[in-house]
């Protein structure tokens, strides 16, 4: 191994400032807590204090609630699980009047993941949000990527085309800034990043699950009452790493929100220096609902011993090899 | 949905890991300051995770078995995969995270000291395997306030040796019916034989009774068959898989007839009417 390891100066911990940019947003810390892991935030409260994390993204909200899938819905396997709810959401009008305030109150960046069933519903879900948000939304994440819904949807997600076709119309139909929501579940993860770059999303948003599935083999049955379900945890977490990395060099500056098996502070440096300006926690929040706030600290903590003072000194930051010496059949030493 | 003790989480440590017979094992916990596990209601719940780094990332669910003071609680449970073969496995001195008191306990049967009205009725309790602990836990709270005659405990498993805790009962004067599979203990044949008996014994003398049940879904829907047929008010204690137990993943659905077709095991249950679970 040729590459030098470099060496760093370590800085003092309150030299270490976590206020970054997403695009033309200003985000207190870059660590936001993941949709459909956070619910709409209030259960947290009794956990830790939520005004300390960058931002959270709340359930898919569709234009009329939904009711999720049978079960079984979740089954848990190695280094991760997999879920199929359903997008089981309160729909627009609940959210707006019961599940917002309490978010707008906590003055973080609040993201309203969203979705509609065909390309009607996409942009009116965009449009109902964007008014009834009254300024109290930062983001519309736009979900373009679940693998839980039955009807259309997949070409939205996979097909660049589409993909362009369906942002434009909700960048135009919502007054608040939209990133687009990925699923990797594609061939191509940077013609679908590009795509909704040119049709006016501000980022992206990297990645949802991964399609997959387990068996009972005595049942001989899916531990998925709808067979396949996505995939989330550490297990992913190297898919992830990959496609973030894609699109931060085919894209450079573009604004990623990377997430995909998150535990530690040490994760997400991994994310900064791969191209992503933020993360979201996801599955770790089940079973740790303070994580968001000991990933902080520990990102803060990692910062101060690697000299990093600032987010973007980190992002896309990746280093390559040496080349070897050309290989000869008498060594130069001898 | 306000609940009676705020959940927290927690770390505790292993005080004792004690092997019962047929596989099952108590797990004693207990922390180092008071935890709000002290205060469960019978029928709540716990979610547990060990120092299992990556992998095994969601926490288990157990109910309580009994809350011993402020700082130690007990499990009781089985080997059933990878993370209760770890349990199974674990030291005293290792330790381990809690998240809990989670979910809603049992009815009780009489008026509370805090005000809340019980039923009046006797509560006849019928457990299976794994679902011993609330029910246990629930006779142990009744007896402590000397309504030792306010519950009748209907016990079955396999065989003799998957009937375990019974001698606490006895010794607290809990009337015990127990029923084995294959006769080495009590009554031959299901649980459910003994507490139909029951059941049309106390409706010939027009006694007001209704059943708390725990256990594997078979017998729970033969419980609810039971009951429901003799207009005998059920409440059935579910277990379903669980990734956060505190009402936000979603994936923990008990499908219920009513105005939606879902409510959730860990913050609408686990306790429920039998009425209106839709099996
Ligand atoms: C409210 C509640 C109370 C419970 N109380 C007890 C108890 O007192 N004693 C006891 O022995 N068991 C109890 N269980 C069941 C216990 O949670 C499972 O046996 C345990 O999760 C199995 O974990 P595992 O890693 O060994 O199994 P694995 O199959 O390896 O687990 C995989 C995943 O499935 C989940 N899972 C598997 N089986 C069950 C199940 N039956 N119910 C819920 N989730 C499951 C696990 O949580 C895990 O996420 C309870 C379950 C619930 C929901
Ligand atoms: C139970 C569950 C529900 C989810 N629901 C949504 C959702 O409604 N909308 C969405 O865009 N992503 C949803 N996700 C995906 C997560 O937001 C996240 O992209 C993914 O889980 C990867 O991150 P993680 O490994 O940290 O969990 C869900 C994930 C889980 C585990
Ligand atoms: S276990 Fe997560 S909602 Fe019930």
């Amino acid at each position: 191994m040729s590459a030098p390891t470099p060496t760093a100066t370590p800085v003092p911990l309150e030299s270490v400032e976590l206020a970054c940019d997403f695009g033309p947003l200003k985000l207190r810390s870059p660590i936001l807590t993941a949709s459909g892991c956070f619910a709409y935030g209030q259960q947290f409260a009794e956990f830790m204090d939520l005004r300390q994390i960058g931002g959270l993204s709340t359930k898919g909200i569709s234009p009329l609630p939904r009711h999720g899938n049978p079960l079984p819905r979740i089954y848990e396997t190695a280094s991760g699980m997999i879920n199929s709810i359903g997008l089981e959401n309160v729909g627009c009008e609940a959210f707006l009047t019961e599940k917002l305030p309490f978010l707008a109150d906590l003055d973080v960046s609040v993201w309203v993941n969203f979705f509609g069933t065909d390309f009607e519903t996409y942009v009116d879900c965009a449009k109902t949000l964007s008014e009834g948000g009254e300024g109290r939304i930062d983001v519309l994440e736009m979900n373009i990527s679940c693998p839980n819904i039955k009807k259309g949807g997949i070409e939205f997600g996979t097909v660049p085309e589409v993909a362009h076709r369906l942002t434009k119309a909700c960048v135009e139909a919502s007054e608040v800034p939209i990133v687009v929501k990925l699923t990797p579940n594609v061939s191509d993860i940077v013609a679908m990043a590009q795509a909704v770059k040119e049709a006016g999303a501000i980022g992206v948003s990297l990645i949802n699950t991964i399609t997959a599935m387990a068996i009972d083999v005595r049942s001989r049955r899916s531990r998925i009452a709808t067979t396949y379900g996505g995939l989330s945890g550490p297990a992913i977490k190297p898919v992830a790493l990959r496609m973030v990395h894609q699109v931060a060099k085919a894209l450079p500056g573009f604004p990623i929100c990377g997430m995909g098996g998150i535990l530690t502070g040490e994760d997400v440096l991994e994310y900064f220096i791969a191209g992503a300006h933020c993360v979201q926690l996801g599955t770790i929040n089940f079973s740790e609902p303070g994580a968001a706030l000991r990933v902080t600290r520990e990102l803060r903590e990692l910062m101060a011993e690697l000299g990093i003072e600032r987010v973007q000194d980190a992002v896309a930051t990746l280093g390559g090899y040496e080349a070897e010496p050309a290989h000869a059949e008498v060594s130069p030493w001898a | 949905m306000k609940r009676a003790v705020a959940m927290a989480q927690f770390q505790v440590e292993v005080v004792a890991n004690r092997a019962l017979t047929g596989g099952y094992f108590v797990l004693e916990l207990a922390s180092e300051q008071d935890n709000a596990v002290g205060g469960a209601q019978p029928g709540q719940f716990v979610m547990l995770r060990g120092e299992w780094g990556r992998d095994l990332l969601n926490g288990r669910a157990f109910s309580v078995l009994e809350a011993i003071d402020a700082r130690r609680f007990t499990v009781m449970l089985k080997v059933f995969g990878r993370g209760t073969g770890k349990m199974r496995e674990m030291q005293p001195g290792e330790r381990m995270t809690v998240t809990g008191p989670l979910g809603r306990g049992f009815p009780q049967p009489d008026a509370q000291p805090d005000g809340g009205a019980g039923s009046g009725r006797k509560q006849l309790l019928v457990a299976g395997g794994v679902g011993l602990p609330p029910l246990h836990f629930h006779a142990r709270r009744l007896v402590g306030r000397g309504k030792a005659d306010a519950v009748e405990m209907f016990y079955g498993g396999r065989s003799a040796a998957e009937l375990v805790l019974t001698e606490a009962l006895d010794e607290w004067g809990v009337q015990t019916v127990l029923a084995t599979d294959d006769g080495s203990r009590g009554v031959e044949g299901r649980v459910t034989v003994p507490l139909t008996a029951r059941l049309d014994a106390a409706a010939e003398a027009g006694e007001a009774v209704e059943i708390l049940a725990c256990g594997p879904t078979p017998m729970l829907a033969a419980v609810r068959e039971l009951g429901l047929a003799r207009g005998v008010p059920t409440s059935l204690c579910l277990e379903e898989m669980m990734a956060c137990g505190f009402g936000v993943c979603l994936g923990c659905a008990v499908p219920v007839y009513g105005p939606k077709p879902y409510k959730y095991c860990c913050t609408d249950g686990p306790v429920f009417d039998a009425k209106e679970v839709r099996w």
